[in-house]
C-alpha cells in the first residue's frame, strides 16, 4: 500500500517518487493546495475503494497521515 | 439524482418561476424548503407543507444564521436552487426631459447584491455542509439569457454572467467531490418580474425575435430545472431555454 500511495502523490503532485517521503506535509510542496488536495482524496479513493469522511480528509495532511488514515480503514497492501 | 426523498432549498419560491420549480420538486417527492423575503407568501407556502425560512439571500449575515438553522433541523441539503433575484431595466445613459442621466448605482449595487453575491453566499454555505457530510448535491444556478448581453440591463447582464462563471469554476472545484453545478438560462417568461420590469411593447419586440413567438411558461423552466438535476452527467453548463431567441 505504501508505495501505491507515494506512486499516486508523485502522479498528483507531479514530484518524483523519491521525494515523497513520510515526513512530506502539504506545507512542505506549493503545489498540495486545498484543490490539489481534493484532487489526491478522490484519486486515493477511486484507487482504493474507500470512501473517507471530511474529517479523515482533514487529518491527510502529511504523507504519513495518509498512509495511517487508509491503514486504520483497513487498507492493505 | 433521483428527486424523491431528497432535501432541496430553492430561493425565492414565494412565486413566479422559484413557485413553479417548488410545486415540481413537491410532485416529485421532494422535501423542499423555501427561503424568501415574502412573509405573507411564505405564510401561503407553509399551507402546501412546504418548510419555509423568511431571510433575505443578499444579506450574508442573514444567510449564514438561516443555513446554520437549517443544517440543524435537517442536516445537509442534496439541492439548493439559487433563484432569488430581481429583473431590473435600465440604460447605461438614460435620455430624459431633462437632459441626460446616468444609470442608478444604488441600483447597480442592489443588483448585484440580490443576482450574484446571494448566490455566492447561498453556495458557500450550502456546500460547506455537502461536502463535511459527503454529500454529493446539486447547485442549480438560474442565470438568463441576458448574460449574454441585453441592451438596456447593465446590471442584470452582468450579474448573470457573473452567476454564469461561477457556475464553471465551482463545477470544476466541486465535481471532484461529486457536488454538480449547473445554470439554467430562462429567456423572457410569462411571469410577474417579466411584465414589472420589461415594458410592454418591449415585450412584444421581444415575442417577435422568438422563434416559437411566444413566451416561455414558468411550468416549462421549471421542467428544465428538474430535468438537469435529474441528468447525473450534466454539470458546469448553461441550460439555456428561451424558445430558440438565441440560436
Amino acid at each position: 500500500m505504501d508505495a501505491k500511495v507515494e506512486n499516486l502523490l508523485s502522479e498528483v503532485l507531479q514530484m518524483p517518487a523519491s521525494d515523497i517521503t513520510d515526513d512530506l506535509t502539504m506545507k512542505d510542496v506549493d503545489a498540495w493546495d486545498s484543490l490539489k488536495h481534493m484532487e489526491l482524496i478522490v484519486a486515493l479513493e477511486q484507487s482504493f475503494e474507500v470512501q473517507l469522511s471530511f474529517d479523515e480528509i482533514v487529518a491527510m495532511q502529511s504523507v504519513s497521515a495518509i498512509k495511517r488514515v487508509l491503514r486504520e480503514r483497513g487498507v492493505t497492501g | 439524482m433521483e428527486l424523491r426523498g431528497k432535501k432541496a432549498i430553492v430561493t425565492g419560491g414565494v412565486r413566479g418561476l422559484g413557485r413553479a420549480m417548488v410545486e415540481k420538486l413537491l410532485e416529485n417527492g421532494t422535501a423542499v424548503t423555501v427561503f424568501d423575503l415574502n412573509a405573507a407568501g411564505l405564510d401561503e407556502l407553509r399551507k402546501e407543507h412546504v418548510n419555509c425560512v423568511q431571510c433575505d439571500v443578499s444579506d450574508y449575515e442573514q444567510v449564514l444564521k438561516a443555513t446554520s438553522q437549517y443544517h440543524e433541523q435537517f442536516g445537509a441539503a442534496d439541492i439548493l436552487i439559487n433563484n432569488a433575484g430581481i429583473l431590473y431595466s435600465e440604460p447605461l445613459i438614460k435620455l430624459t426631459s431633462e437632459g441626460v442621466a446616468k444609470h442608478d448605482a444604488g441600483m447597480w449595487n442592489k443588483v448585484m447584491a440580490a443576482d450574484l453575491n446571494s448566490v455566492f453566499y447561498m453556495t458557500v454555505c450550502v456546500v460547506e455542509k455537502m461536502m463535511t457530510t459527503r454529500t454529493r448535491g446539486v447547485i442549480v444556478n438560474i442565470s438568463s439569457v441576458s448574460a449574454s448581453g441585453n441592451a438596456g440591463q447593465s446590471a442584470y447582464s452582468a450579474a448573470k454572467a457573473g452567476v454564469n462563471a461561477l457556475t464553471a469554476v465551482w463545477a470544476k472545484e466541486l465535481g471532484p467531490m461529486g457536488i454538480r453545478v449547473l445554470a439554467v438560462a430562462p429567456g423572457f417568461t410569462d411571469t410577474d418580474s417579466t411584465k414589472d420590469a420589461v415594458s410592454e411593447a418591449a415585450l412584444r419586440e421581444t415575442v417577435k425575435k422568438v422563434p416559437l413567438r411566444r413566451l416561455g411558461k414558468p411550468a416549462e423552466i421549471a421542467d428544465g430545472v428538474v430535468s438537469v438535476i435529474q441528468n447525473d452527467f450534466f454539470n458546469g453548463k448553461v441550460f439555456e431555454l428561451d424558445g430558440g431567441l438565441i440560436v
